[in-house]
């Protein structure tokens, strides 16, 4: 099957077969946001592809030989080239198909978004410290935090698991007294958001 | 307390850097590759002009500008820019498909300049690196085994192109930072050392060993003179 709803790839699955010409394959997962970013650029390009999906918590062997690493997203193509990291394989597209450039053309413009998603990249994998600011919690993190309150809230906080880093930091901001003190109760806050997407007036007084 | 220096003028473009710092290097390896017309304003980072954190937000280096007061920073970033908005010699392949690789390998580095950097801090500061070293020497494996599989002396292909000059300037400094056993059991790696020498762009900027020495003891010395070391006037 060659849509994004096929079931995943996993231990002990034959390898798949070499890719059509006229196609390219994505290797994904259905729930992986770094794979979304190839998939968006694939259906605004309009470009010609199939999906197989892997089993992220049970890898099949033959996976690795597309990419050492063993991650998604991976790009295949009909003579074999493979391609991996999530914003490598979206630049090789907008390079290598027609169509709509997704990228601007301009050399300084092209940079000023690479610019933004390095900026971006930090903020989601924080490689070198467990805090933003360092070692110890500090005003960055508490600048941050917010939005990835709403992740808890919303019971989406799985999805960092594929960012460990970043599942650490959550986990340390939980820790921390005056972020605990604050923590939003996840019913009171759906609650909110299902009175403030219907525009209801009451929607900030959920609750009290 | 230094004056910030006014615009950059037409048909040229300005680069602030440090003399000795790896990731500028990078930047001027590119400038110097494509004979593209620049100046260098030199940033004291022990001692930042406050007109600098108007070019870079943390006051980093390496930073471009050009005459329509366009900033360009992350060194990577700089090389591509360079590439792609200067006509001359393209230092990525034209392939969208090779160059997807030049990028993957770039990936393959970025444990590099840290684990040099720790080697260098840990042997000045007189304290045991024998673990970091083996994590730099495991890392220069991987680099060999490119190189191995590939079959060809750089690690573009059999020309000099982007991805070498994005790594060379971590293996300039092996000597100088001590740690230039850490290629014994890597060839392949030992050949492209060589071949870089050869390179007349990589030539043309090669650090004198002693001047960076000089630099670096000022340096661990903590002394802000550290960075114009070896400098006459």
């Amino acid at each position: 099957m060659s849509g994004g709803s096929a079931r995943s790839l996993g231990k002990g699955s034959a390898p798949p077969g070499q890719v059509p010409e006229g196609l390219i394959r994505v290797y994904s997962m259905r729930f992986c946001p770094f794979a979304k970013r190839t998939l968006l650029v694939l259906k605004a390009k309009g470009i010609g592809h199939e999906v197989i999906n892997i089993n992220l918590k049970n890898k099949p062997e033959w996976f690795f030989k597309k990419n050492p690493f063993g991650l998604v997203p991976v790009l295949e193509n009909s003579q074999g080239q493979v391609i991996y990291e999530s914003a490598i394989t979206c630049e090789y597209l907008d390079e290598a198909y027609p169509g709509k450039k997704l990228l601007p053309d301009d050399p300084y413009e092209k940079a000023c978004q690479k610019m933004v998603f390095e900026l971006f990249s930090k903020v989601l994998t924080n490689k070198k410290t467990t805090f933003f600011g360092g070692s110890s919690l500090s005003m960055i993190d508490y600048l941050i935090w917010p939005w990835f309150e709403w992740l808890v809230a919303l019971e989406l906080n799985e999805y960092v698991n594929h960012t460990p880093n970043l599942k650490i930091w959550m986990e340390a901001m939980m820790k921390d007294p005056a972020v605990s003190s604050l923590f939003i109760d996840p019913k009171a806050f759906r609650g909110f958001l299902d009175l403030y997407l219907q525009n209801n007036l009451e929607a900030c007084d959920y609750g009290l | 307390g230094s004056a910030p220096p006014g615009p950059v003028p037409e048909g040229l473009i300005r680069l602030y850097s440090m003399r000795f710092c790896p990731y500028a290097h990078r930047t001027r390896l590119v400038l110097q590759a494509k004979g593209i017309r620049h100046e260098v304003i030199n940033i004291n980072l022990r001692n930042k002009p406050e007109w600098y954190f108007t070019k870079h937000p943390f006051g980093k280096i390496p930073v471009l500008e050009n005459s329509k007061c366009q900033l360009i920073y992350e060194s990577v970033i700089a090389c591509e820019y360079l590439d792609d908005a200067y006509p001359g010699r393209k230092l990525y392949p034209c392939d969208s498909y090779e160059r997807a690789r030049q990028k993957m390998l770039l990936d393959l580095f970025y444990k590099v300049p840290h684990l040099t950097k720790e080697c260098l801090i840990a042997s000045r500061c007189g304290r045991e690196c024998a673990d970091l070293k083996l994590a730099l020497r495991q890392e220069f494996c991987n680099l060999e085994e490119i190189l191995g599989y590939q079959n060809t002396v750089f690690f573009g292909g059999d020309c000099i192109s982007m991805i070498d000059y994005l790594f060379w300037p971590w293996f300039e400094r092996l000597d100088v930072y001590g740690i230039a056993d850490c290629v014994n059991h890597t060839p392949a790696l030992r050949l492209w050392i060589a071949a870089m020498k050869q390179d007349p762009t990589v030539c043309a900027l090669l650090i004198d060993k002693n001047i960076f020495l000089g630099f670096l003891n000022l340096y661990f010395q903590n002394n802000p003179d550290a960075f114009d070391y070896g400098l006459s006037c």
